[in-house]
């Protein structure tokens, strides 16, 4: 045992950053977050023992139920918006006809690189309801005014357009270099069967990209169940548009019910492995890793 | 129609949706950066914010009386690079001992990051909180460097990158006489540099951006990272602050790393930030 460490101390002393790391601010604290699920704390006195108390009044709790409602929001529209749009800019930016491909490639990757919380405070502006740029526009298309941001039924909807806005970019250029690898000749061998655009869209460029969709696909679920910021920032009236995780940190952190808090984060912990789980098995099964 | 038809109307489609898209991704920038000008009195109402009468620099100076600047902008920069700057070291160790060393326990290990992978710390924050406050960090700038000073996405994306690392010039190195930690630093790090590179990129922008954990670990405004002071913008001013102001904060904000990223990828060949993920 101590011959084989010493023989192999290298690579074990240049993975040890990482397994402390994990050790310390990963693994102790979910640990932990899992006993404080079971116990009332406020902070300030010790955690006291209440077993399954936090996850019964979870259950009945309408603030629990929403965030999970808008989180599942989050994660379809913006699963299916973020994949469609980048999928599409992805092959635009891929097409032969294109001029100047490198300042198309940059500016659609701009949105990325812009900060959620200060776009946030933006679409708070764009998305106001007398104000707003966007209602104005409404208005001129002979439409009416929307409370997006002061009424419950709307409040979701700039939340899911931010994230789409800042995400697509990352997405269409995974997907893009994904286009990269495609040889040409399958296009060139369709096209002298006399396969159609959409025929090739759909047995050619879908098939190859397989992979490639299955991660974003992942990556967004991932995105979507810690969403945050976009939430925080745009907040509707009450629990209207509140993420799963925003509602463990109010919990948390502003109500200081630190046992409920931690009951949330169990949630999320289980939702994020299983995730992790199902990504990992389908990377093993198309010998990935 | 006719081929050429065909081509050239494509053609024109192709650039027209592509403009459409890029006006969507720019203008809620632009848009940002023209109200920050127009003074406190005038009409953002709708269209009418697009219109400036008289430019002025008045909601900066009134920016600066609020909040910090100097210090928060001091407090982001500080954590960005040093946290990049640690992330791609240890990671990049990391990586390079799962690409190119055989020893016992190597592939269960390298499972256990990319399981590990898409777990976010951010569900565990009620204890890390604790964690933090017993070792003192709370209120400190290391709080948001240390966690995350080698990561499993990076670990593993780097890993890719160091595979196609030659054993032979690793080898001849060795019979040289050069030591483990020298072959990393003198020989594979100049290989890889494209790879560190882009991960630098994307590291140092998404620690600009950060938020969730400077709003949780820092306490007073004189720790704030640039992100946390902006954010309390809209109610630090009493009960409200101007749009204007609110604005010329969110563009000193978006301005730094817009300008990052095109210095950086004028130094970047394409497809490489995406090279992890194979298809």
């Amino acid at each position: 045992m101590w011959q084989t460490l010493k023989r192999h101390r290298y690579p074990y002393l240049f993975i040890s950053p990482y397994l402390i790391l994990f050790l310390v601010f990963q693994l102790v604290p979910t640990i932990a977050t899992v006993y404080y699920s079971f116990t009332e704390w406020n902070g300030l006195r010790a955690p006291r023992w209440i077993g399954w108390r936090n996850y019964q009044l979870m259950m009945n709790d309408y603030m629990f139920s929403d965030a999970i409602r808008n989180t599942f929001r989050y994660w379809i529209v913006g699963a299916i918006g973020i994949m469609g749009l980048s999928l599409l800019i992805a092959m635009l930016l891929n097409s032969k006809v294109l001029r100047a491909k490198q300042f198309f490639r940059t500016a659609t990757f701009l949105p990325y690189v812009c900060a959620s919380v200060a776009m946030g405070l933006i679409f708070r502006m764009l998305f106001e309801e007398h104000a707003g740029l966007i209602n104005e526009i409404l208005l001129s298309l002979g439409g009416s005014r929307i409370p997006w941001l002061t009424s419950s039924a709307y409040a979701w909807i700039p939340v899911v357009i931010l994230f789409v806005w800042r995400l697509t970019p990352w997405f269409t250029m995974i997907i893009f270099s994904g286009l990269l690898n495609i040889s040409d000749e399958y296009y060139e061998a369709a096209t002298v069967d006399g396969a159609s655009g959409w025929q090739q869209f759909v047995r050619i460029t879908l098939p190859l990209l397989n992979h490639i969709l299955f991660f974003c696909f992942v990556t967004i679920t991932v995105d979507a169940w810690r969403l945050f910021n976009e939430s925080h920032i745009l907040s509707g009236p009450g629990t209207s548009n509140t993420s799963l995780f925003e509602l463990m940190y109010t919990s948390a952190f502003k109500n200081f019910k630190l046992g409920y808090g931690s009951a949330l984060g169990v949630v999320l912990i289980l939702i994020l492995l299983g995730i992790s789980l199902v990504q990992f098995m389908v990377r093993r099964r198309t010998g990935e890793i | 129609m006719s081929y050429k038809t065909k081509t050239v109307l494509r053609k024109s489609a192709v650039h027209a949706l592509l403009w459409i898209i890029v006006a969507f991704c720019l203008f809620p920038v632009l848009w940002m950066s023209i109200i920050s000008f127009k003074e406190v009195g005038e009409s953002i109402t709708g269209f009418n914010a697009l219109r400036i009468q008289n430019p002025t620099l008045a909601n900066y100076k009134r920016l600066f009386e609020l909040i910090p600047i100097w210090t928060n902008l001091v407090n982001s920069a500080f954590t960005s690079i040093v946290g990049t700057v640690t992330t791609l070291f240890f990671c990049s160790l990391a990586g390079y001992a799962f690409a190119k060393f055989k020893f016992p326990g190597r592939n269960a290990l390298f499972y256990f990051v990319i399981a590990t992978m898409m777990i976010s710390a951010e569900a565990g924050a009620v204890p890390l909180f604790v964690i933090m406050r017993r070792v003192g960090l709370v209120n400190s700038l290391w709080s948001l460097i240390i966690p995350r000073m080698a990561t499993a996405i990076g670990i593993f994306y780097l890993r890719q990158y160091m595979l196609d690392v030659p054993d032979a010039i690793l080898d001849s190195a060795r019979i040289d006489g050069c030591g483990e930690f020298g072959i990393y630093r003198k020989v594979v790090l100049p290989i890889v540099k494209p790879a560190l590179a882009s991960w630098a990129s994307i590291t140092i922008i998404a620690r600009w951006n950060d938020y969730f954990w400077p709003l949780l670990y820092l306490r007073d405004s004189s720790k704030y990272t640039l992100m946390v002071s902006v954010s309390m913008l809209p109610v630090s001013d009493g009960l409200s602050t101007p749009w204007q102001v609110v604005l010329s904060g969110t563009t000193l904000v978006i301005v730094p790393s817009i300008i990052l990223y095109l210095i950086m990828q004028t130094y970047q060949k394409s497809g490489q930030v995406a090279g992890a993920v194979k298809g």
